[in-house]
């Protein structure tokens, strides 16, 4: 099921929360009202750790990780990665890279398997995020965008991409992911895909002004609760012309 | 995107005599109040010519705002500028803000003559007059145009509750005669509470309602019913469905009662039909016959069925539903909303715009690369878990439930370490220092530490054995245990001085470096005996204190310095007298006698006299303390007048 959520009277939940198929990372804000949202739809299934990064709640935006690994940025705090540490499980590799684009969210998109990164990356980083995170990088930008994390959401099963993302780039980049790829907004018509929404294989969360036909759009493309990326083009085609023209 | 008609935001529009009122008392207060005739002329003249301008700016600015904020029926949606025409009479609204408008303009010139005038104004009672006459004349211009404000506010009023309709969303609009239905369609596709009662006419305006429909928002509008006579017969309720129907890109429910409960009969409603079906071209067209539960259409008579027949053609298609049974009702909804998305998309196709959406319609599929398979990975828990209630007793503690507990937001501290996942779970509570001697201790965090740390322990073990850390045997002989001894003697006494030294000087008045000179109470100074006992005491043996006092003692005098209190000392006896002031009586100094002393007393006493009277501190206080008494200041003086009080 995908979830409504806001941090703090802000749409952009993808700035302030990490979700991944091991782990979910939730910025420390002033009522719990954000994190319990994530808790009651993930609490018994995956750990939800409240964090910061570097002092600040912009952690979704800071972090880049899958079930594998969490890549942080070199200005997280020891007490920060010791916290870290202590609430993922053993299974979960963590490593602090030394990076001048430091927004490794807004630069790293990734699922399990393969990862879009920004093109200007250390090649040093790219390594460490080949091994900490055992992906496929390739360096690659989405609607002529740099910021290919803010742009797109992709879990294991799909993905959302920048509403003028052309039909031949979403060919390309969905082979390159290996998981049908959709354009489209949120936050009723917001174009930064990433941090509008949050998504692992079995859940999404979307900002509280998205509207219930994006919201559709994003169960579907997303697998999730059974639903078929081709009611995208079946079912909800009138409504989608409808909705954006 | 959708465009938005909202008019509640038109600020509301004083009366007459309110607005004069206003504008008045904003010009006293926000202009200057004093002038004396003794001020320059050309002051005069600026003082009231600031009056009068400032209290045209005010009108103006008044009245331009009513102008600006209420819509232009030529710029607003054709849908809205004939329902005000319908509503407001178009022709009584235009000369209403035709008639502000000149209001301003003559504002504007009887300013502009009275600024001209005071010019040549040569007194401040002409000056005054002029002002007074200005805002006179501005006053009735405005109180002229009373009708047109109580109008405008009127229309204001009214326009602020109009429903918000969205001239180009997707619409159902439900129209047909008085009494059949149409409310309670409206009230159970909706959530709009319309008010639906037994009689015609209960709906006198249009109403709006929303409900969702495959992922999108469509609104609905209920109308008030229509009767089947000509366009120009037809009331101002009336009219308000006929615009709706003439403008609205909607798709059209023409409710038909058969079982002619409503009043008119199965021929009258057909009738009326045929005379608005120009309305419905263009726009999916449903003949609802409704109130199903007491006459379905096959139940009416076979001239009547005719009848219906007649009329559905050109695309009009028979829906049928009963809102008291719930029947029919949301097939109905469907079959409309249906029929108009398929028209919109059908339009929108054919349009240009089409580019930025078919990338959205595109799921584009990954071309296979490689053999890898890439499944999704779902824990198995997720399959298993129940789905949050909050409204179940048994659901899951939230970490919001525990802050609500905890005093709620601001209050509540939440456990950040409660669920850490170690291998021991007492250590959750760990105190770690984050800085240990100087040094970060997260620098010398290592995976390996254990490891290193039994390995250094090993290569200790093996240099131990090997004998690296095995020390001559140091023992000690008498003369160390002797040296040790007297340190620990020389310790205990040193502590003891200190001790007695504070108290003593704590309890005794300190003296000055003379007074400690003549008491020559230091220990320097005492004879060589005093001294061998003292070093006695402080713990050297006999022979060293006897041989150090006596090298002491055989200072030689002359090549040596002294220490000052040392000299002092010596020289006491001579200053004695002299380390005590004495007062003395300087008053009767530098006078022969008494008598002279008397006079010059008596002068200065008259030369104080003048001093003292002014409040003086000396001759050299020249200050003034205060430049404008307040005393002297306060109150009101009349012009002319400066008399103190």
């Amino acid at each position: 099921m995908a979830v409504r959520a806001q941090f703090e009277n802000n749409n952009e939940i993808g700035v302030f929360s990490k979700l991944t198929n091991s782990y979910c990372l939730v910025a420390i804000g002033g009522s719990e009202n954000f994190y319990s949202v994530f808790e009651s739809e993930l609490g018994d299934v995956v750990p939800v750790i409240h964090t910061s990064i570097a002092g600040t709640r912009i952690i979704g935006r800071l972090t880049a990780g899958n079930r594998r690994g969490l890549l942080v940025p070199n200005s997280t705090t020891d007490q920060e990665l010791q916290h870290i540490r202590n609430s993922l499980p053993d299974s979960v590799a963590i490593q602090r890279i030394e990076e001048r684009l430091s927004a490794l969210g807004n630069v790293i998109a990734c699922n399990d398997y393969v990862a879009l990164v920004h093109p200007d990356l250390d090649r040093e980083t790219e390594e460490i995020i080949a091994d900490v995170l055992g992906v496929e990088v390739f360096r690659q930008t989405i609607a002529d965008n740099v910021l290919v994390g803010s742009y797109c959401a992709i879990s294991n099963q799909g993905g959302l991409v920048h509403p003028r993302t052309s039909v031949q780039d979403q060919d390309e980049l969905s082979s390159l992911l290996q998981i049908p790829l959709v354009a489209g907004t949120v936050n009723r018509g917001s174009d930064v895909v990433g941090a509008g929404l949050v998504v692992n294989d079995w859940s999404a969360f979307a900002g509280m002004d998205t509207t219930s036909t994006e919201l559709s759009v994003i169960e579907s493309i997303f697998k999730i609760h059974d639903a078929n990326p081709s009611a995208i083009v079946g079912d909800m085609r009138d409504s989608l012309i409808d909705n954006y023209s | 995107m959708s465009s938005i008609y909202n008019f509640k935001k038109i600020a509301p529009v004083p009366e007459a005599g309110d607005f004069l009122d206003i504008v008045l008392s904003k010009t006293q207060r926000k202009t200057p109040t004093v002038v004396h005739p003794g001020y320059k002329i050309t002051r005069i003249r600026q003082f009231y010519m600031r009056k009068v301008k400032f209290t045209q700016d005010s009108f103006d600015e008044k009245l331009r705002q009513i102008l600006d904020e209420f819509p232009v029926l030529d710029n607003v949606h054709p849908f809205y500028a004939d329902l005000m025409n319908v509503l407001y009479d178009k022709d009584h609204y235009k000369l209403a803000l035709g008639q502000i408008n000149t209001a301003r303009h003559l504002i504007d010139a009887v300013a502009k003559d009275y600024v001209r005038l005071l010019k040549f104004g040569d007194s401040l009672y002409r000056c005054k007059q002029l002002k007074r006459a200005a805002l006179g004349r501005m006053a009735t211009v405005m109180k002229r145009q009373k009708d047109s404000l109580s109008y405008l506010e009127q229309v204001r009023q009214h326009l602020a509750r109009l429903p918000s309709i969205d001239p180009n969303t997707r619409t159902l609009l439900v129209c047909g005669f008085p009494n059949v239905g149409k409310s309670s369609f409206m009230n159970k596709v909706t959530r709009a509470d319309v008010d639906v009662q037994p009689y015609a006419f209960t709906t006198k305006s249009l109403f709006v309602g929303h409900m969702d429909y495959k992922y999108l928002r469509w609104q609905v509008i209920d109308t008030p019913g229509i009767l089947d006579h000509s366009l120009e017969e037809r009331n101002t309720i009336e009219m308000q469905s006929i615009t709706a129907l003439a403008h609205l890109r909607a798709a059209v429910l023409f409710f038909a009662d058969l079982s002619e409960q409503c009043g008119y009969s199965v021929r009258e409603q057909m009738s009326l039909f045929e005379s608005i079906r120009p309305l419905f071209a263009n726009k999916p067209t449903l003949l609802v016959v409704s109130k199903t539960d007491v006459c379905t259409l096959d139940d009416v008579s076979a001239e009547d069925r005719a009848l219906v027949d007649a009329v559905v053609r050109d695309g009009v298609e028979v829906a049928q539903l009963s809102s008291f049974l719930d029947r029919g009702v949301i097939e109905t909804r469907n079959l409309a909303c249906e029929k108009l998305l398929q028209q919109r998309v059908e339009m929108k196709l054919k349009g240009a715009q089409l580019g930025g959406v078919l990338n959205k319609l595109n799921v584009a599929q990954p071309a296979r690369r490689d053999e890898v398979a890439r499944p999704a990975h779902i824990p198995e828990a997720v399959a298993k878990r129940r789905r949050y209630d909050a409204h179940d007793p048994q659901r899951m503690v939230l970490e919001r439930d525990l802050e609500v507990e905890g005093g709620g937001a601001g209050v509540y501290s939440v456990d950040l370490k409660k669920k850490y996942q170690l291998a021991s779970d007492e250590w959750r509570y760990d105190t770690i220092p984050e800085i240990m001697d100087g040094k970060n201790v997260a620098d010398f965090v290592d995976p390996d530490i254990e490891e290193r740390l039994a390995e250094l322990e090993r290569e200790e073990e093996k240099l131990a054995a090997e004998g690296l850390y095995d020390s001559p045997d140091d023992e000690e002989d008498d003369e160390d245990r002797r040296i040790r001894a007297l340190a620990r003697r020389i310790r205990e006494r040193k502590q003891i001085i200190a001790q007695e030294a504070r108290i003593n000087n704590s309890s005794r008045a300190t003296l000055t470096h003379k007074q400690k000179a003549i008491a020559g109470a230091s220990p320097a100074t005492a004879a060589p005996e005093a001294m061998a006992e003292h070093l006695r005491k402080l713990g050297l043996d006999d022979d060293a204190a006897a041989a150090t006092a006596s090298r002491i003692a055989r200072k030689r005098q002359r090549s040596e310095s002294r220490a000052p209190a040392v000299e002092l000392a010596r020289r006491s006896a001579s200053l004695a007298p002299r380390a005590l002031s004495v007062r003395r009586d300087r008053s009767t100094m530098g006078f022969k006698d008494a008598h002279q002393k008397a006079e010059s007393d008596k002068s200065r006493a008259r030369a104080l006299r003048r001093i003292a009277h002014l409040g003086r501190r000396g001759e050299a206080d020249r200050s003034i303390q205060s430049k404008m008494p307040k005393h002297l200041f306060t109150g009101k003086r009349s012009n002319g007048t400066n008399d103190r009080r």
